[in-house]
């Protein structure tokens, strides 16, 4: 599934990231990498995405984020 | 004092590194542009041991990739051996996260230590760091720091002189490892010989082959012969990009980290102030309220050079009379009254409020409230191509419009600033808003209302034209991107480096301001001068031009009240009310500027003369034209381009001329 598919308060692994170079780029030196665990802190439609990771919450795009994909984690 | 070696600052957003630059240079530092490149380019100096050091706060960007002009320029001012040793920060709090430029930086062969900043906030969260532990791993000095704490400064310079004394260099070796376990990864690197582009090792450019950096695979290009770029390129399409290479170095980082951070697991939370920007219903208008109370807050620290700026203005009229008592030529007694003292009655209300501005603005930058208003407006601002916090400086230039472009300082892309500024003078300010009422008043009646609402509708199509009109150049197609940014946790500021910041940009608008306004009134003075009080060559252009200007709906009175509320827009109607009432066009405006003209009898004179379409054009004309010499002024310092400044202006002009035509004839067709 997309990140924004995530719900809020749960958590993720991020699978695969896709997109072009720069976006790559981008998402990588902030912290985002796949095998990365992400929690969805916000997720409300018209504004960034909230996520937490690596001790640092980060807010992104929605449409950026349609190239990460993740694995809901169930606990 | 000898001079000692060069310092480059290095690190991520929030990584405190616009705190470090502020203390260490203090008041002693100089903001410019990089030679022909829209990035701002910040210099400074401070002395230690008996020597002069330069340090240079590079652009803050998350990476050294080719992504902006502002990670190219970093990136090459490095590698160009311009400094002698790179001082890395890292977000101790973060530390994994915000490692990664240090991870990106491996590989430059330039001399470089690591400060663990924020040790402080770290701490407090319960993180146990080994700094030694890392340093041996890593082989560069790296020390915990707190750039808000003073007693940190001296382990800083120790560990300066320590970098500097040893050529200390990362050690690469286990990165490289890591490397290796991509495919393509050392057939690239076999391919390229370090300091292919000076100052590389082939470790590093190879890297940057595999995220397919534009820059670094057109010098290749340039620098390797066909055939061995044609199988780099090769070799480059297979393999996964910058996220391989971006998950080997957090492994590195990882690996460097392990055993040498203890931290206790805690869960996170959207701290109560969060929860009210974050909300879907009170977000904006939590972000809103934020600025119009930090803009009130800003007239009390301004309200003092404020006050210099009144008693300036106080000392004219007797300055002048003693003057003229003296036996002083009236021209000189008009120069020192109308040029002089009026200049620097407006260049300390300026200051007044550039110091209150970048005092409440800056802290809140720094407190990280600035990025939160990023979050809150990042789609509404990003259709105009700006950041989230461009809402700042337009909701401060229904104030005032300098207040607008010094506030406009916290954008930290110059091509965004400049078009924030170019968007903000389409706000109508306070000065306009005193205006508009009182004249739509006088010719409209309860229409006012309509007028005022047609103003504020005029004023978002024109924001639009404009950011399509100015985007394209200043805001670059491949900048348009949407936010991928950290909201960092809010910072306790630090108020010394804070003030100093603040006195340094005052004193340099100071000097910067003074030239322009004392030419530009010195000039409008000169064009409205007239020896035997009835002439003068702006009233003279103004009425053989009449026949042009009565086209856009302003008859000569009007006409040369729309140019002097391009001085100033508090003059304008001072300026009507007097050359309706016979009075010549210099004295009308040297009063009107000081505040002294006569408005009392204003109606009844305005309905005698003026026709309504004919108001209605006036009313456009005054409020979208240039907003005063001051905000004309702030412009050309926060942008630090003439060349734009002037750009600016004239659209201001043009546009402005055009709706009056266009609110003149709808009004000839209502009428």
């Amino acid at each position: 599934m997309s990140l924004s598919e995530v719900k809020e308060n749960k958590e993720a692994l991020i699978s695969e990231i896709s997109g072009d170079t720069r976006f790559m780029s981008r998402i990588t030196s902030i912290g985002l990498t796949p095998g990365c665990r992400v929690r969805v802190v916000k997720n409300d439609k018209n504004r960034p995405i909230l996520v937490y990771s690596r001790d640092t919450m980060i807010a992104l795009n929605r449409n950026e984020c349609r190239g990460i994909t993740v694995e809901e984690v169930t606990a | 004092m000898s001079t000692g070696a060069t310092i480059a600052l290095l690190g991520q957003p929030n990584s405190g590194k616009s705190t470090l630059f502020n203390v260490l240079t203090g008041m002693r530092q100089h903001v410019g542009n990089w030679p022909g490149k829209t990035v701002e380019k910040k210099e400074g100096s401070f002395s230690y041991g008996g020597k002069e050091y330069k340090v240079a706060d590079l652009p803050g960007s998350y990476s050294l990739s080719a992504n902006s002009d502002e990670e190219v320029i970093t990136r090459d001012f490095i590698a160009s051996g311009k400094a002698d040793v790179v001082c890395i920060l890292a977000d101790s709090s973060q530390l994994q996260r915000s490692l990664f430029m240090l991870a990106d930086y491996a590989g430059i062969n330039v001399p470089c230590f690591l400060l663990l900043n924020m040790a402080d906030v770290a701490e407090d969260q319960g993180k146990k760091i080994d700094a030694k532990a890392i340093e041996e791993k890593l082989g560069i000095p790296v020390v915990p720091f707190s750039a808000t704490d003073v007693k940190s400064y001296d382990s800083f310079y120790r560990t300066l002189e320590r970098a500097l004394s040893t050529n200390a260099k990362i050690k690469i070796d286990d990165l490289a490892g890591q490397y290796e376990s991509i495919k393509e990864y050392q057939d690239i690197c076999d391919l390229i010989p370090d300091n292919t582009i000076e100052g590389y090792s082939s470790m590093w450019l190879a890297v940057k082959v595999i995220e397919n950096d534009e820059v670094v695979m057109a010098k290749l290009k340039n620098s390797l012969g066909a055939d061995t770029f044609n199988k780099i390129e090769a070799a480059r399409k297979n393999s996964s990009g910058a996220v391989a290479t971006g998950g080997c170095k957090f492994k590195w980082i990882d690996e460097l980290l392990g055993g040498a951070v203890r931290t206790d697991e805690k869960p996170v939370s959207l701290s109560r102030l969060d929860r009210i920007y974050t909300n879907r219903t009170w977000g904006k208008a939590a972000v809103i309220l934020t600025v119009l109370l930090g803009l009130i807050a800003s007239f009390i620290p301004a309200l003092p050079l404020m006050g210099v700026g009144e008693a300036i203005l106080a000392i004219k009229a007797p300055v002048m009379s003693a003057l003229s008592s003296a036996g002083c030529p009236e021209f000189l007694v008009l120069v020192v009254g109308d040029v002089i003292i009026q200049s620097f009655s407006y260049i300390f209300k300026m200051l007044g409020f550039v110091f209150g501005v970048t005092l409440v603005f800056g802290l809140l930058e720094e407190v990280g409230v600035m990025a939160r208003i990023s979050y809150v407006f990042d789609n509404t601002m990003g259709k105009l191509g700006l950041q989230g916090k461009s809402v700042m400086p337009f909701l401060v230039s229904f104030g005032c419009t300098m207040g607008g472009a010094a506030g406009a300082r916290v954008i930290d892309n110059w091509g965004q600033k400049v078009l924030t500024i170019a968007l903000a003078w389409a706000v109508p300010c306070g000065a306009a808003w005193a205006t508009i009422p009182m004249l739509s008043s006088i010719f409209f009646g309860p229409g006012a209302v309509a007028v005022i609402a047609v103003i504020l509708l005029t004023m978002l199509a024109h924001m639009w034209v404009t950011a399509k009109i100015f985007g394209g150049k200043l805001v670059k197609k491949e900048d348009r991107f949407g936010m991928i940014m950290e909201l960092p946790p809010y910072h306790k500021p630090k108020w010394g480096a804070l003030f100093r910041y603040v006195l340094g940009r005052t004193k340099e608008t100071f000097v910067r301001v003074t030239k322009v306004i004392l030419l530009v009134c010195g000039i409008f003075w000169l064009l409205s001068y007239s020896p035997s009080g009835s002439g003068g060559i702006l009233y003279r252009l103004g009425v053989i031009i009449e026949p042009v200007t009565k086209f856009f709906g302003l008859p000569w009175q009007l006409f040369l009240s729309y140019i002097a509320s391009a001085v100033g827009k508090e003059g304008a109607v001072g300026v009507i009310s007097a050359l309706y009432s016979g009075g010549s066009y210099g004295t009308a405006f040297s009063q009107a500027m000081a505040g002294g003209a006569d408005t009392s009898n204003l109606s009844s004179l305005l309905l005698a003369n003026v026709t309504k379409p004919e108001a209605l054009a006036f009313i456009f004309a005054m409020t979208f034209n240039m907003p005063c010499v001051v905000a004309l002024a702030a412009t050309f310092q926060e942008t630090h381009s003439a060349k734009w400044t002037a750009r600016i202006v004239l659209y201001y002009t043009a546009v402005s001329l055009i709706l009056a035509f266009l609110a003149y004839h709808i009004g000839l067709l209502i009428w």
